[in-house]
This record gives structure tokens, sequence and C-alpha cells, in this order.
């Protein structure tokens, strides 16, 4: 083993508006190791990642291959320099062949002149797949494989940088085992102990179970910095949530103390053996004034029922009472005339309309509000506006102002009050509402929250993570492959730990 | 129910970002600088074009094309497109035309209220089956072309008597164009219903981010058939306009509008990504159109370069007005 | 046989041949064929056969070119430009009543090449301005038109090659040699859809665009190479029917746009990209060919022609799109 490490990263900063991803991680991957990477949902994973595989380029700091400091441009300049990538959502074309796959973007002797060497494609896709020991066919179509096999053509087709860069490889492997089945896994980690004899690996996966069972040592991030590393042998995956979640803090960044008692004769919203496409017989009750917050990891179906509460998942079996009265919600406007209200997770794309003012993205869904009869009138909507603007310390030059000329924080209390407007919000559900804010907006969507329900709005809250949670819900619905796994009471001064509820949630 | 909220004073700092970029402002003025440098450059080619009658020529002639492209407008505003327009107006002038003898007055009505109708189809079909708007309406027009042969028998039908049409050829104050006139009002009739309900909010909602308008609550659906049936409408009353100047409906009559309705829409500056543009804009545009057509004669450009001109100005224009920040993957 | 050949796992021929999707269009062609020669006895004529073929072969070459388009999800609506302008070009570049050109086979080379030309003038637009692929061939189909109108200049242009004109009349194994040439193009687009990178490309942008960006694939050079080789096809297109009709028209393209299109969805080819290709088309030609020809048989006045033809592509777009419907999808 050499003493040189195979990848470091040193002091990498990255900004984005808003919002400081990565804030000085520092990273070494040695030769022939497994090194584990561990990090809440924000904690610049991804973006650290993105930057090791030149798709996103760093506002400052560096990155040694070998010993050499390198500037990556893109996958293939990474590729270059022997660092590949096997990505999440799988980065394969889905109607090409899984040895047009392997060899894509550098096709050698299998493409001479513009003329495919079928042949030679598959000999040189069948070396690759030798390497890993797969006995997939070469000349397969690639949605025809099972997921796991088309993560070992992608195992595969990242090991083709082993010839361009004449170097030991370096693999990253980003969340390679969230869909797949326990049986899976294991050839999955066979597999990783098989590239540990010739290249380095970084393991990436939010089940810390499997970062200490596959790897030789863990760094884990939080908050856009490295904040500590640990030699798996004789670790436990408490000592490593410690330090993913770190210090609450003393100071009330969540307003506990404007929580609201909970007096609830009736629930709010009730819903009963609701189930669709990736969730299955869920209950949930929510009373008013209460909020609620769903956890669970990718894939645990929790955004599809916050969506199917708001009609825009469709459902196939279950009932949904609001205030004891059933409903049905075939589509997102019934959903809106029945009093609920839904901030979604992409306020870019599905939150907000950019190119329209502050005051039409306000009033586009409580029309009424703003009009008399059917027509617009203009003061009606000043005055209405105006008043929450005021109400909601929006920053904004005016009304008219397009939104999307707005801070993040600011464009978030627009699409919230857009539920408000109207006075008729009975239920709220929130998706990841502070994703991308800094902390000072958060704060303040935090206390905007506790706001609501005292006034008696019942709100479900998918958090952006375990921290925010827990400080925010009176009660927390642990999610795991579609089902609800467990419900824990999460009264103020009775909040139970992130380790109780992560024990649930894999 | 009121929600007493009042929040303390934020800690976040107002970043408003830059106001908009200087080609956007000037593709906001398009339509008029280019009406404008039209007029100009034609009164200097020729000083007789600035005259009533030349004017009042060539307003009659851009009245279909201004209510046809105000019409499709609408759609575009949506984020899709209406390529049947000039076949649904084609189709109805043969309607008028086999009618007229039977109704008199009431067929004009009839046939607008047919050609909303087969617009409110189209709309359906986009929406209910998933369809890009382009492949219905194209299926579409492929339709009503074999409809309107079918039921012309492939021919010109002849209008006897054109007394129930004969309005739209009159003139308002002895200059203006009746038929001006009205493709004028039709403009500032839809442009002023969007702006007084809340239509104008629901159609940018839907073309400039239908997923997020949908979230919104916004009858999404609705809107887009809406703005097809409104295009029908005015393909059919453009339809009425041929009629009332030609004397006779024919099943490829307005077949060659379809270009210059497409490109008065994109020169008038709305984006063919949806969401942003204007009637008013389109009206500009519309007349932009006619001028070119009825001046290239006048500074001895041959009228074959008429149809080179639509082309190349459809891909400019849309390549001027086109959000890119919106669009990863232009296919 | 190497050592690598017994490692590798017994293959399963469905993961790489045809799929039961596959068979639908040819099942339908052969039930639709099979309900018409039912019914009409002009139909089932071995004449009649002879005909539907022949009549197909100008579609089959313009649907050769238009399905690479489709392949890579993007549309081209400039055919009937293209073809109008190749069709005057080749006929004022033989021998004909307008000039003393006598060039032949140069001349049909020169229609095609512009054919490209035109191709490459969309791709660019659609690669350099990013206007949406609908747009700018629509731009590039009146550009074309506008060019053959120049060239006809109000005086049609009767052709009098001997080769030229011998395409659509003299027979071999009793079909044209028009169709013969189509035959050709097909065997050609599918070697290049699946021997060349250029089709193999053009089949992957369809599918995934960015994993193809993301292995390092430069995209924009092969999307304009896709348009430019749809415009040769366009231009060959239009020199077949100037062949047919003995005459250069700026019409010689009318309506072969959207029945090309209307013959590549039908054979299975997604207007989202992605799946279907030449054969798939070839029998979409042929499916639509049957159609049209068996109602006019059956008595249907041919001006229905189109009206089946936009009724056909409607359904066959909706089939393909049911499977895939997801609430809250956008389409625009």
């Amino acid at each position: 083993m050499s003493a040189v490490p195979a990848l470091e990263v040193r002091g990498l900063v990255k900004h984005y508006p808003g919002v400081k991803a990565l804030d000085g991680v520092d990273l070494i991957v040695r030769q022939n190791e497994v090194l584990g990477l561990a990090g809440e949902n924000g904690a610049g994973k991804s973006t650290l990642l993105k930057a090791l595989v030149g798709l996103v380029a760093p506002d400052a700091g560096e990155i040694y291959v070998r010993g050499e400091p390198v500037k990556l441009r893109s996958v293939v300049d990474a590729a270059d320099h022997g660092i590949g990538m096997v990505f999440q959502e799988q980065s394969l074309v889905p109607n090409l062949t899984a040895a047009e796959n392997i060899v894509l973007g550098s096709e050698g002797a299998a493409v001479r002149r513009g003329i495919y060497r079928w042949d030679a494609m598959r000999r040189l896709a069948q070396e690759q797949l030798d390497k890993i020991g797969s006995h997939i066919d070469p000349l397969a179509r690639t949605d025809t494989l099972t997921f796991a096999e088309r993560q070992m053509v992608e195992i595969a087709k990242v090991l083709r940088i082993e010839e361009r860069s004449q170097h030991p490889p370096v693999i990253i492997l980003d969340e390679p085992t969230s869909v797949l089945e326990s049986k899976e896994i294991e050839t999955l980690f066979a597999q990783i102990r098989r590239l540990r004899e010739f290249a380095s690996v970084v393991f990436v996966s939010h089940r810390l179970d499997e970062v200490l069972d596959v790897c030789d040592r863990v760094t884990v991030l939080r908050s856009g910095q490295s904040v500590g590393e640990v030699a798996t042998a004789g670790a436990v995956p408490r000592e490593l949530h410690r330090m993913m979640i770190g210090s609450t803090g003393s100071d009330d960044h969540y307003h506990e103390n404007a929580a609201a008692p909970v007096t609830a004769e009736q629930p709010r919203l009730s819903v009963r053996g609701l189930s669709g496409k990736s969730f299955h017989d869920i209950d949930l009750d929510v009373a008013a004034g209460e909020i609620v917050a769903i956890v669970g990891v990718h894939g645990s179906g929790r955004e599809d029922v916050c969506r199917a509460l708001f009609g825009a998942e469709p459902t196939t079996a279950g009932e949904i009472r609001m205030d004891g009265k059933k409903i049905d919600l075939p589509n997102t406007r019934a959903a809106c005339a029945a009093g609920i209200g839904y901030v979604p997770a992409e306020r870019k794309i599905e939150g907000m309309v950019g190119s329209m003012s502050v005051a039409e993205n306000m009033t586009l869904t409580k029309q009424k509000a703003r009009c008399t009869g059917p027509f617009v009138a203009p003061k009606k909507q000043a005055t209405l506006v105006d008043s929450w603007i005021r109400r909601l310390s929006i920053r904004t030059p005016n009304r008219d102002t397009a939104i999307g000329r707005l801070s993040g924080g600011n464009q978030q209390k627009v699409v919230l009050a857009r539920w408000l407007v109207g006075g008729d919000i009975r239920l709220l559900l929130l998706d990841h509402p502070t994703r991308g804010l800094d902390i000072g907006a958060r704060s303040e969507v935090y206390r905007l929250m506790r706001e609501l329900a005292a006034s008696g709005v019942a709100t479900v809250l998918l958090a952006d993570s375990l921290e925010e949670a827990i400080g925010m819900a009176d009660r927390i619905l642990v999610m795991n492959d579609g089902r609800v796994a467990t419900e824990v009471a999460c009264p103020s001064g009775g909040k139970p730990s992130p380790l109780d509820l992560v024990k649930e949630m894999v | 129910m009121s929600t007493p909220v009042a929040v303390r004073p934020a800690t976040e700092p107002a970043t408003v970002k830059s106001g908009p970029r200087p080609v956007e402002r000037l593709t906001g003025f398009m339509p008029l600088i280019a009406l404008v440098a039209l007029v100009a450059a034609l009164t200097i080619a020729d000083p007789d074009f600035l005259t009533q009658r030349s004017l009042t020529a060539a307003a009659r002639t851009a009245a279909p094309l201004i209510v046809l492209a105000a019409g499709a407008t609408l759609v575009v505003l949506c984020g899709g497109i209406d390529l049947s327009i000039a076949a649904l107006a084609s189709l109805s002038t043969v309607l008028l035309a086999l009618w007229l003898p039977d109704l008199g007055g009431l067929a004009t009505p009839v046939v607008i209220v047919v050609a909303a109708a087969i617009g409110a189809v189209q709309g359906t079909a986009h929406v209910l089956l998933r369809i890009p708007s382009f492949i219905v309406t194209l299926g579409g027009l492929s339709i009503l072309s074999a409809v309107a042969l079918v039921v012309s028998g492939a021919g010109t039908v002849r209008v006897v008597d054109d007394s129930p049409v004969k309005w739209l050829d009159l003139y308002v104050a002895g200059y203006v164009p009746m038929s001006f006139a009205v493709a004028v009002i039709v403009v500032a009739l839809i442009a002023v219903v969007l702006k007084v309900t809340p239509l104008q909010s629901w159609i940018s909602a839907t073309g400039y981010s239908e997923s997020a308008a949908r979230l919104a609550g916004t009858p999404v659906d609705l809107v887009k058939i809406g703005a097809f049936c409104v295009s029908g409408a005015c393909a059919g009353l453009a339809a009425v306009m041929l009629v009332s100047r030609q004397f006779s409906g024919g099943p490829t009559m307005a077949d060659n509008l379809l270009l210059p309705a497409v490109a008065a829409i994109v020169v008038g500056g709305t984006a063919i990504t949806g969401g942003h543009g204007s009637v008013w804009r389109s009206l500009a545009g519309a007349l932009v159109v006619t001028l070119l057509r009825v001046g290239l004669p006048i500074v001895g450009v041959p009228s074959a370069y008429e149809q080179i001109l639509y082309g190349a100005i459809i891909v400019v224009a849309v390549a001027l007005t086109l959000d890119r920040s919106r669009v990863s993957i232009i296919k | 046989m190497t050592a690598e050949e017994v490692v590798t796992a017994p293959r399963r021929q469905s993961r790489r041949g045809a799929s039961f999707r596959d068979a639908g269009p040819p099942v339908a062609l052969i039930v639709i064929f099979g309900i018409f020669a039912a019914l009409s006895p002009q139909f089932r004529s071995i004449d009649n056969v002879q005909n539907i073929v022949d009549a197909a072969a100008v579609l089959a070459v313009v649907t050769c070119g238009i399905t690479f388009v489709l392949m890579m999800g993007s549309i081209d609506l400039s055919a009937a430009g293209v073809m109008g302008a190749s069709a005057l070009t080749v006929s004022l570049l033989v021998a004909n009543n307008r000039n003393d050109n006598d060039f032949g086979l140069l001349g049909i080379l020169v229609a095609v090449l512009l054919g490209c030309a035109f191709g490459c003038l969309s791709g660019l637009a659609l690669v350099l301005l990013k206007v949406p692929s609908f747009m700018a061939t629509l731009g590039v189909s009146a550009i074309g038109l506008g060019v053959a109108t120049l060239m006809f200049a109000g005086v049609q242009p009767n052709i009098s090659d001997a080769m030229l004109e011998s395409w659509a009349i003299e027979r071999f194994l009793g079909f044209a040699y028009l169709t013969w040439i189509a035959a050709a193009c097909i065997l050609v687009g599918w070697l290049i859809q699946r021997y060349t990178r250029l089709g193999r490309y053009a089949y992957a942008i369809g599918g995934a665009e960015e994993v193809l960006t993301l292995s390092g694939v430069r995209v924009k050079p092969y999307k304009i190479a896709v348009f430019t080789l749809a415009g040769a096809f366009y231009g060959l297109g239009g020199v077949m029917v100037t062949s047919q009709l003995g005459a250069g028209l700026v019409q010689a393209g009318d309506g072969y746009d959207f029945s090309a299109i209307t013959a590549a969805v039908v054979g299975g080819t997604l207007l989202t990209g992605g799946r279907g290709g030449i054969l798939h088309s070839a029998v979409g030609v042929l499916l639509v060919m049957v159609l049209t020809n068996g109602l006019v048989q059956v008595g249907v006045s041919p001006y229905w022609q189109g009206g089946v033809e936009g009724l056909i592509v409607v359904a066959a777009v909706a089939a393909a799109v049911i499977p895939q419907r997801r609430r809250n999808q956008v389409v625009k």
C-alpha cells in the first residue's frame, strides 16, 4: 500500500444562493480502502460527490489525485484522472444494450470510423463484466435488466476508467443500496470487497449499519463540514449518529415555547387504510393545531402520501375524513376546495410561477379573495396582498415584483401566504418547507408554522432533517417501505432521540 | 376562520436579483419597433404607400390574420400550439357558404359556434388523452381538411346571396374596413376579459409552469380546453371575413394563413414556451406580417420570397423570444 | 470461440429480440389486409397489391428520414418544403423543357445534397438557436417552398430525362424501379440504425440524452447529422415524385410530412423518442397504404385519406401514451 492517498480533498467550499453547501470539507481516500461517507440530508454529501466527478465547480479548496492538485471540469475529466461514480438515479441509456452502455463515450475498438463492430463491442463489454464476475448478457437491452443487474452494468461501465488513467481507479457509489433487496445488497458488498483489491471505493449510504459493515473508515459530514473520522472496527452506529446530528444547541430554534397545546375532541384529518402505488394501508390522524411529522428514508413513500392527501397522486384504497366528513380527492382542486393547502418541495418548479408577480402568486389559488363577482378587483387585491406582505414580513420592493426575483425565504412565504389569504385553510401539507433556506429564513418559517398551528391549522410536515421533525412536531409517524412503522409522541419537553427514530426507519 | 400571524422582523436580507436583461427589454418592444421601421421603410421605398387607399387595403388584408393569430395566441400562452387553425378556417368557409342559403344571417353565429366546438374537441383530446398539442392539431388539420374536401366536393362553393355577411365589407367612418374594426374589437375583448378576470393568472401560470399551476389548484385542464375553444371560434370568425371578401368558400381557402399566423404570434414576442405574451402583441405581429406581404412587391422583391421570409421570421423570432432558462433539453 | 463464451449465462432471447409490443403493427397489417381482402375482390388482386407497394415507395423513403428524427424525440415538419425544393432542382438539372441542362445522375445527386442542406439548417436552428424542432422545421419547410417557388418561376419544368422517367415506368420483378429504390433506402436506413454510431446515438438521444452528455458524448453534432440525413431522404423523395409526375412541382411534397409521421407512429415509433426504427416504420408505411387503398376499394371517397391518417395518428399516439400516464404529468 502506497503512502500517497488516492484522492484527497482540502477545504472545499461551494456556495449556492442563500446556502453554503460545502463549508471547508476535508477528505482523504487511501489506496485500496473503502471509505464511508455519512451525513444527514443537506449535510453536503451530494455536492461533495458532484465536485469529485466534475459536475460542480467548487468556489474554493483543492482536490488532489495521488498527490497532484487537479481541476475537474467534467465527468470525462474526472474519468481521465481515474475517478468514476455510480449515480444514485442510474445513468444508463435504457434503450441501448448493456454492452453499448458500458463502452459509451469511449468505444475504442468497438466503433471504427463510425461503424459498429458488434463482436468487438461484446468482447470489450464482456471483459468489463468479467472484472466483476457478472454473468449478464452484454447484448441484452438495458431496460430488460433488473435494478441490481443494471447496477452491475454501471459498475462495469465505471471500471472502464481503468483503461483511461492507467492508475488504480477511485469508484464512488452514491446510495447504491437504497432500492436493493437484502440478498442483492450482500452481492453488492461482495462486489465492493472485490473492488478493493484493485481500486479505492467511496461508499455513501444513509444506512449506518451498512456503512460500518462494508467500510474501513467513515468520514462524517455535517452542514457542509467534515466533523469527524472513525475507523469502523469496533465502532457502533450510535456514535456515528451523534456525530451526524451534533448537539441541538440550547437556543430555541424551533420556538417550542410557542407550541400550542393540542385539545383534540375529533381529529381534523383522519386517514384510514390509504393505499397507493408506493404506500400501503396508511392510518393517520392530525388534530386541529397539531403538527405531525412523517419521517422515513428515501423511498419510504412519505412524499407520495403527502401528495395523495392533496389529490396529486392516485390512491387505490382507503378513506380520508376532514372534521369527520368523508372527502374525495380526485384532483388538486378538490383538495383546495376542502381547505387543504400544499407547499411542494420543489419550490421553483412546483411551488411558484416565477414570471408572475407576488400578488398574482399569492392569490393564484383563492381567486375569490381578490375578486368581486367574476372580476378581479384591483383595490381589494392590493389591500389583501399588502396586508399579508406586512403580516409575514415579506421582503419585496412591492406587490407587483416578479416572485422569481425574491430570495428563497421570501418566495416560500409568498407560497405559504397563498393558502392563508382565503382564510379557509384547515390542513397544511408542508413538503420540505425549509429546503434551500438559510438559518434566518428557516427560523421564520418555523415561527410561522407555530402561529398557524396556534390558530387551529392542522399541519403535516415532511421535514428536511430528523432534527427538524423532532423540533417541530407534536407527533412523529415513522414510515418504512411504504408502511407506517411506528408512531412516536413528541411533546415539548419529552422529545424522543433521533436514534429511536432511525431504528424504525431502516 | 382568521389566522392572526405576525412574524418577528426577518434576519434575511431582501435579496432582489437584477431586473430584466437588455435583450428581454428589446424583445418586449420588438413588434412595435418592427412595425414602425416597416412603415418607414415602405414609405421611403414608395411615397404612395402612406396613403389612405393602400393603408385601407392593407388593413382589410390583415383582418382575418389578426383574428386567427389572436385566437391561437391563447393556446401558445398555455404552452401549446394550434396548427389546425388554418384548416379549420377553410372548413368554416365551406360550411358558411353551404349554410348561407338556408340559414341566412344565422349562418355566421352557427359557423363560429361549430368552429369553437371543434376547437374544444381538440383541446379535450389533448388534455384527456395526454397527446402533445402539436400532434393533436396536426391530426386535426388533416381530418378537417379531409372533411372540407368531402363536404365541398373538392371545389369552390360560390355564395350567390352574400347579404348576410356583406356588412363585414363595409367601412367604418368611410375609411376603416369593418372587418379590421371587428378584428381589433375581438383582440380588445379577449385582452380585457383576460385582464379583469382571474383568467390571466390562470393562463400565465399554466403556460409558465403547469405543475405549479396544478398544485395551486388552478383548473389547468379547463383553461387549456377553453384556449382551444377560443382559438376555434376565432378561426370561424376569420372564415366569415374571408367569405365576405371572396363571395365563396373553398376547402383550401385559408390554408396559406397558417404560416403567417404562426409568424405573427412569434414576431409579436409571445414565447413559444408559454406563459409570456399577449393578444396585443399578436395584433402587432399580424400587422408586421401583413406589411411585409404587401411591402415586398413595393420594394421590388418577387412574392416568392414571402414564404422564405415567413420561414426565416419564425425561426429567428422563436430563437429571440424563447425562455432558455426553463428548458434544459430542447427536442 | 474463446473461453469467455462459456462464462456467458444462457441468453434470454426476449431481452434482445422483438417484444410483444413490437408485434402489434405487423399483426394489425395482416388483420386489416385480411379484412379488405375479404370485403373487396379488387383489393386482393395481384395488380392492386403491386399498386399498393408501388404507391408506398415515396412515402417509405420520406418515412425513413423522419424515423431517425423521431427516434431522437424531435419532430420534423420540413419534408414538404424540402421535397418541393429538391423536385424543382432535379427537374431543372436533368433534361427538361426549361433549359439545356442534362446532368442526369449528377442532377439527382445535387437535389439530394440540397435536401441535406435544408436538413442541416433545421439541425443548426435546433442546436445553435435552441428553437424547438417543430418550429425550426416548420420554418425550414416554408423556406423550402419559397425556394421551390422561385425556381418554378411560373413555368412548369417538364422532364425528358430517360433514366429519371424510367424509374416510375420500368418494372423489375413486377415492381417499379422506384419501389426497389425505396427498398434500398430501407436497407440503408436499417444498416445506419443498426451499425453506425450515428444511428445508435440517435436512438440513445431519444432514450436518455442527459446520460450521453454525462458520459462525455457531444450530442449536438449528432443531432445536426440526423437532421441532415433526414434531409437527404426527403431530397430523394422529391426526386422520386418528379419521376412519377414527369415534372417539377412546388407541391411535390404536399402531405408527405404528415403521412410520414403517421406511418412512423403507427409502426411503433414513439414521439417521445427512444423506441421504434426503420423496420417499424416500413410496416407503418404499408399499414397506412393498405388502409387508404382498401378504403378507396370499398367505396370511401379518396378525399377522406387525410382524415383517416389524422384519426389513426391521434389514436396511435394516445395508445402509446396511455400506459405511461401519470397524474401531474406535463404535456405541452
